[in-house]
């Protein structure tokens, strides 16, 4: 009778394993898969490498307030500030960016710029490969984290939002 | 030259001269005139103020402060020079009352100027004429030279020893001025805003001098006080409010015009019964008693007597004596519009709720009146008209916000008929010209 | 007067008769918003923030106009007062833009914090909000017109705190805004003062606008390296390529005595230091006769090697040594030391701007009557002979007008020229250019009837006067300031002060810069040549070697180049001024702003100078000094008195400085102080200059806490005949110019062009 009870159990407990065989793969076949991702999927509000946006005019929203530097908590966001003139208009506002570095050594994909951007000009991006050998690479300047111009061709890669 | 109108039940007294070339020296004369202050003199300051007090007189203005007791806070003493300013600045909509007394009797208001010098012991009187009556000012200058040629004014008045001046002004057109500290800024040659009070103007006023300012009408009253008697004057009207008023009827009466009656005459029959009723016999909507400030009363509560105490009574005041009635063609959120557009546009700008209250209540009451508005503006209007009673540097606020207050909780269901894109219900648009000489 | 009592929420407090209401609430805690009243301004009720609930007063009353009242029972913090707030705040949000992230004032905004605090969550605002363009006034002054809350604090300051007058009110109601009387551009002091009293964004200045944010500054409040007042000014810096760069100043806490005040210089000259043609590297004269880069190590070892060469050969009399008056005072003190020491010359002096030796001299040892600025503040009396504090001390001339406008105390004011002050003055008396010895004679000789009526009315005023504050200038020199004094000390209580020109003018001198007193006005046995003789000197071939401390000898008197050709010229300066052209050596040096010390005004206020900024390559004047010292092989513990004991152990018998390391052990011990450890700290020079100057040994805590300390300098004995004032120099400077350092500050250039413009076209 033991014998008996003992291998339904068994059947029980394989019959969970034989039937899973048989679903969908819920595992990302990274790096290895199709696409520009390379197979890997991401959630919208994922918290990759942040993506610098523009206006429709092709403006940067940016305008330097210095808000996100001030609420970072490893601090680790750098500008500097300038006056836009008639002639060399960058943002919108007043004021743009100069310069506008983020330390990857140092950021910890809290979100809190994003939060506090009031011109929703910093945004999370989808990029997540940014393992680096050498830590010099790792501070992204402006030009590294800035939108395409409106109308310019995607780039194929996963920094767009 | 406005036609003048009259009615039986009209008790004449600073109206008594209208129409009869008063305006000329003579002729004032011949008419009993520079008689009171003649009485005046004799009889010296503390018989003046105890008369005016006895006449039971309130000033004329809209603030309804008993004359007599307004001169006798003037310091007998005084390091500096004392004066008597007269306010001319009559720019409240719906009132012209003052207008009529420059034209037709401005010797009465030189006589009252000087009268209220001798009871304050000023040697000096300004009278201020509104900017936009730049045209009576030849007809006030006129007369004042007039009374120095015949020795009324300048040194030794009537062969007394007193001496007394008399200038006379016009402003540069702004309502603001009629708020008296305003006034004395202006007529300083300064921007024309408002003072910090206290101190007030009886102990420093203009050129920091005591200054007794009233109103034009106050003072051209003076003289038929001491005309006809205090008692006799404080007789004809109502307790505690002396003696008669001009009242200024406008808008959609039948017969539109100034009034002398009795303070305490009813209103429902100064509309019905003197100015006619209402024009082409249709339904009255709604009066505003005493100038645009006033809160607008509907027909139920008009059958009030028209004294400070009672309209007070009815929420409302007595303000400027100008009356103006509306009848059903009116639309009351273009009302409301043309009230509020008229105090933005006079608004000195400088204090916050004043500036930015009646500058946010046009917009928002030219979106309402275009349907354009949502139901929370309606609530708006009020709020903000509500947090702008009171707290303003000077009486414009409370000009723009009671009236505001009054139209939102009583014509609510016109406003709401506005909303949602819908055109102004009110066929035709008719609100009536503010009377504005 | 009289305290009154009264009721403030339920608290019992009391405050003397005549306090508003907003006052005696802050003074006990309790705070009372408002934008448009200022302490010291007029009354303006305008914003209505502050309205509070009086019992037995029908309306909400305005807390700044209402003086307390004895049991008046007072409400700030009821449901309806909270609501009148906030609705106040709507109100003035409805037209004000929302730009904060732009905003310059954004972070240290009044508007900001206040809709923080009492503001509504929400905007019931949804119309389209009025819009101005922005307007450029002046070369240092922008307005952003909807910014504007109309709080008229900039309009009151101009006309009551500058008495300029340049700002005005433009239309009405909403449309109301503040503008210039003279329509589109500022006719005024440019002193920034809107700027800075404005609470929100609106006026804006063109040194710091859209550079930065507040809070990513540092602030450090310093003494401003200008004129001779020695203003406190907060210097806001931000990291850049080179260095810390200044972007604009302004007196942040007002806890400097200049309380709210700073002029043009202060408050925008600061941008000589950011200047492209700073010298950041040094400068070595090659063969072929162009000066070129070199290395630190190479500059200072070849100015040492030829110090020591000259010495050797022609020994100290044929070096002479320059310094500046605007380096610190223990800079000032270390050079003299260097000079005097191993250098072995007597031949050290400054720019003299005005007699101070000669003021000494007179006072004597009445030290109990030097004035301070803050006796301008308070003075019941002021008696002004020469000079125009407007132009070359601003904050004289604040603090006179502001005196007058609260105290209404008399100002006495003679003068060859009609100066500004004027309108404050009780009375004024015109005299000749040369004619300031006679007034100051005629005013302490007895009752001299052929005196003119004005000038014997004029002098029986001052002598009526109890409490008279005596302020001369440079018209003063050597024996004519002696019948001041001896008038000023005939009156019941006078106090006086000397106007030099500079920042340090005052602590130059005091700390010997000269070639016949050592620091104190100790006189020295045989006294050196002055700077004019120094340069004659030159020019005859006598001088071998000649140190320039940040000065400009060359460009200020007009000297021919060529007449340094045969001297070493060494120069210390932050620009290739005129001297630094023909120098054999050139040594980048740091300006005031970017090094720590102390400073003495020209009343002999004691000050400390804190570093600010950061320029790469420079190096402090201090640090030059002890370099080139060590590199000549001198024992740099005999310069400066730092680390314990070793000194006193070794050298008690060499030199002109023996026994001093155990002096100073001593004094240090009881004062409770530490040894310094490092030679290039200021502190270390500053603990021997209050041991040893006569008149510096004070509070030392006080001192560093910022307060400004007198300094009370007696006479010393067998003080010299002559004090030498026939090489002074008055450097005659406008509000708009700072010596030779001014023309290096790019937005002062632009300003004194601006007025210069202004003044021409008003001129036709």
């Amino acid at each position: 009778m033991s014998i008996v009870r003992d291998l339904a159990n068994v059947a029980k407990g394989m019959s969970v394993t034989f039937g899973e065989i048989f679903e969908p793969t819920t595992v990302e076949n990274y790096p290895d898969g199709p696409g520009p991702t390379r197979g890997a999927r991401m959630e919208a509000r994922y918290r990759g490498r942040h993506v610098l946006q523009r206006d429709e005019n092709g403006l940067e929203k940016c305008v330097a307030c210095f808000l996100c530097a001030a609420a970072c908590p490893s601090n680790c966001i750098y500008i500097e500030a300038a006056e836009n003139t008639d002639e060399k208009r960058i943002s919108s506002a007043e004021r743009y960016a100069r310069v506008y570095n983020i330390d990857y050594n140092r950021c910890i994909f809290c979100g809190y710029c994003v939060e506090a951007c009031p011109t929703d000009a910093i945004t999370h991006g989808h990029e997540f490969e940014l393992a680096s050998l050498n830590a010099t690479t790792m501070v992204m300047r402006k030009e590294d984290m800035l939108a395409p111009m409106p109308g310019s061709p995607a780039k194929l890669d996963t920094t767009s939002r | 030259m406005p036609t003048l109108v009259s009615h039986p039940e009209e008790v004449r007294i600073v109206s008594s001269r209208f129409g009869q070339g008063a305006a000329e020296i003579d002729r004032y004369l011949e008419l009993g005139g520079y008689q009171s202050v003649r009485k005046a003199i004799d009889q010296g300051p503390d018989w003046i103020i105890a008369q005016m007090k006895a006449s039971n007189l309130r000033g004329r203005g809209g603030a309804g402060f008993p004359t007599g007791m307004k001169w006798s806070f003037v310091p007998k003493q005084s390091a500096k020079p004392k004066y008597v300013l007269v306010n001319g600045d009559e720019s409240e909509p719906g009132t012209c009352k003052d207008h009529l007394i420059f034209l037709h009797d401005p010797h009465a208001v030189i006589e009252g100027t000087i009268i209220a010098g001798l009871a304050i012991g000023a040697k000096m009187g300004f009278i201020y004429l509104r900017g936009e009556y730049r045209y009576l000012l030849k007809i006030m200058e006129k007369a004042i030279a007039d009374a120095y040629a015949k020795g009324f004014l300048g040194k030794g008045i009537f062969g007394s020893q007193f001496d007394f001046e008399v200038v006379s002004q016009t402003g540069a057109g702004a309502y603001e001025v009629g708020e008296e500290s305003a006034l004395m800024e202006s007529l300083e040659g300064k921007r024309g805003v408002p003072r910090i009070k206290p101190p007030f103007p009886a102990v420093v006023g203009l050129y920091g001098g005591p200054t007794v300012i009233n109103n034009a009408e106050t003072i051209a009253t003076v003289p038929h006080i001491f005309r006809i008697g205090a008692e006799e004057y404080a007789k004809i009207g109502s307790e505690r409010n002396g003696g008669t008023r001009l009242f200024c009827v406008s808008g959609h009466a039948a017969r539109n015009g100034v009034y002398e009656l009795p303070m305490g005459y009813n209103l429902k029959r100064l509309i019905y019964e003197v100015a006619g009723g209402i024009r082409d016999g249709r339904p009255l909507k709604a009066v505003v008693p005493g100038g645009s400030s006033t809160p607008v009363l509907l027909p139920n509560e008009i059958d009030i007597g028209l004294d400070f105490d009672q309209v007070g009574k009815a929420g409302s005041m007595l303000g400027s004596g100008g009356v103006v009635v509306l009848d059903d063609t009116v639309c009351m959120v273009d009302f409301a519009l043309r009230t509020i557009a008229f105090y933005q546009h006079e608004s000195c700008g400088w204090c916050i709720p004043c500036r930015e209250g009646t500058d946010w209540l046009k917009k928002t009451l030219t979106r309402l009146h275009a349907g354009a508005g949502e139901m929370r503006d309606i609530d708006n209007v009020r709020y903000l008209a509500e947090n702008m009673l009171g707290r303003t540097f000077c009486p414009l606020g409370d000009a723009a916000a009671m009236p505001t207050i009054a139209f939102v909780k009583k014509f609510r269901q016109e406003f709401e008929d506005h909303l949602d894109g819908k055109p102004c219900p009110h066929a035709r648009h008719t609100v009536p010209e503010l009377a504005a000489v | 007067m009289a305290d009154v009592t009264f009721t403030v929420d339920g608290r019992q407090l009391t405050a003397p008769a005549g306090t508003l209401v907003i006052e005696a609430c802050r003074a006990a805690g309790i705070e009372i918003p408002a934008f448009c009243y200022y302490p010291g301004l007029s009354l303006q009720a305008a914003c209505r923030m502050c309205l509070v609930r009086i019992e037995k007063m029908p309306k909400l009353q305005t807390a700044c106009t209402t003086p307390v009242g004895e049991g008046m029972v007072i409400a700030t913090e009821t449901d309806e007062i909270k609501q009148a707030r906030k609705s106040m705040l709507e109100l003035l949000l409805a037209n004000h833009p929302l730009d904060c992230p732009v905003c310059d004032a954004g972070g240290e905004c009044e508007l900001q914090d206040m809709t923080f605090k009492y503001g509504a969550g929400g905007s019931k605002f949804t119309d389209i909000k009025n819009h101005r363009d922005e307007q450029q006034w002046s070369p240092v002054v922008f307005f952003d017109r909807p910014r504007c809350i109309l709080c008229y604090r900039c309009v009151r300051v101009c006309n009551e705190g500058m008495d300029v007058a340049a700002l005005g009110i433009q239309f009405r109601n909403s449309g109301a805004v503040i503008a210039p009387n003279d329509i589109t551009s500022l006719d005024c002091e440019q002193c920034g003062m809107c700027i800075d009293l404005c609470p929100v964004g609106a006026l804006t200045s063109d040194t710091y606008r859209y550079k930065t944010r507040p809070w990513e500054l540092t602030h450090v409040g310093t003494i401003c390296t200008h004129c001779g007042d020695g203003c406190k000014t907060t210097l806001g810096a931000r990291r850049e390529e080179n260095g810390m760069q200044i972007v604009r100043g302004d007196n942040r806490d007002k806890s400097g005595m200049n309380g709210d005040f700073l002029c043009v210089k202060g408050r925008y000259a600061f941008d000589f230091a950011n200047n492209p043609e700073r010298l950041t590297q040094p400068l070595v004269r090659q063969p072929d006769g162009k000066l070129a880069p070199a290395r630190w190590e190479d500059a200072i070892a070849l100015v040492a090697r030829r110090f020591r060469e000259i010495r050797e050969e022609r020994g100290g009399a044929a070096m002479g040594v320059i310094g500046s008056t605007r380096i610190t005072n223990e800079e000032a003190y270390l050079l003299q030391k260097f000079a005097r020491g191993p250098l072995q010359t007597a031949n050290i002096d400054h720019h003299r701007t005005t007699d101070y030796p000669g003021f000494v001299k007179a006072l004597g040892g009445e030290t109990a009557h030097f004035g301070s600025i803050a006796d301008a503040l308070t003075a019941p009396a002021i008696l002004l002979v020469g000079g125009d504090p407007t132009e070359e001390h601003p904050l004289l001339a604040w603090n006179l007008r502001t005196n007058f406008r609260h105290n209404g105390s008399r100002i006495y004011i003679a003068n060859h020229r009609a100066i500004k002050l004027e309108h404050q003055a009780k009375a004024t008396l015109r005299i000749s250019y040369g004619g300031y010895a006679d007034l100051v004679r005629s005013l302490a000789a007895s009752d001299d009837a052929s005196l003119p009526a004005e000038t014997a009315h004029f002098r029986d005023a001052l002598r009526a006067e109890q409490n008279l504050l005596i302020v001369f200038g440079a018209e003063l020199r050597g024996d004519a300031i002696a019948p001041l004094i001896q008038f000023g000390l005939s009156l019941p209580a006078a106090k006086f002060a000397c106007l030099g020109d500079f920042a340090n003018s005052r602590g130059a001198m005091d700390m010997g810069l000269h070639p016949a007193f050592t620091p104190g006005y100790q006189a020295v046995s045989t006294v050196g040549l002055s700077l004019p003789q120094m340069m004659d000197a030159a020019g005859r071939n006598e001088l071998a070697a000649l140190y320039v401390v940040g000065d400009d000898p060359v460009g200020r008197l007009g000297l021919a180049p060529e007449s340094l050709r045969n001297t070493f010229l060494v120069v210390q300066d932050m620009f290739l001024t005129a001297t630094a052209q023909v120098a054999d050596v050139v040594l980048p040096s740091a300006s005031l702003y970017e090094k720590s010390g102390t400073v003495t005004n020209t009343y002999g206020d004691l000050q400390p100078v804190k570093k600010a900024a950061d320029t790469t390559g420079v190096r402090s004047d201090l640090e030059l000094i002890i370099r080139i010292a060590d590199q000549m092989g001198e024992d740099i513990r005999a310069l400066v008195p730092f680390g314990r004991g070793e000194r006193g152990d070794m050298g008690q018998s060499r030199g002109v400085q023996s026994g001093e390391a155990d002096r100073h052990a001593v004094w240090l011990a009881a004062h409770n102080l530490e040894p310094k450890l490092s030679p290039f700290d200021p502190d270390a020079l500053l603990d021997e200059i209050q041991r040893l100057v006569p008149g510096y040994d004070v509070d030392r805590f006080a001192l560093m806490a910022g307060e400004p300390q007198p300094v009370r300098v007696a006479a010393g004995s067998n003080f010299p005949v002559s004090t030498g004032s026939e090489s002074i120099q008055p450097a005659n400077d406008t509000l708009f110019t700072s010596g030779t350092l001014g023309q290096y500050s790019e937005k002062l250039t632009e300003v004194n062009r601006f007025q210069a413009e202004k003044t021409l076209v008003a001129a036709g």
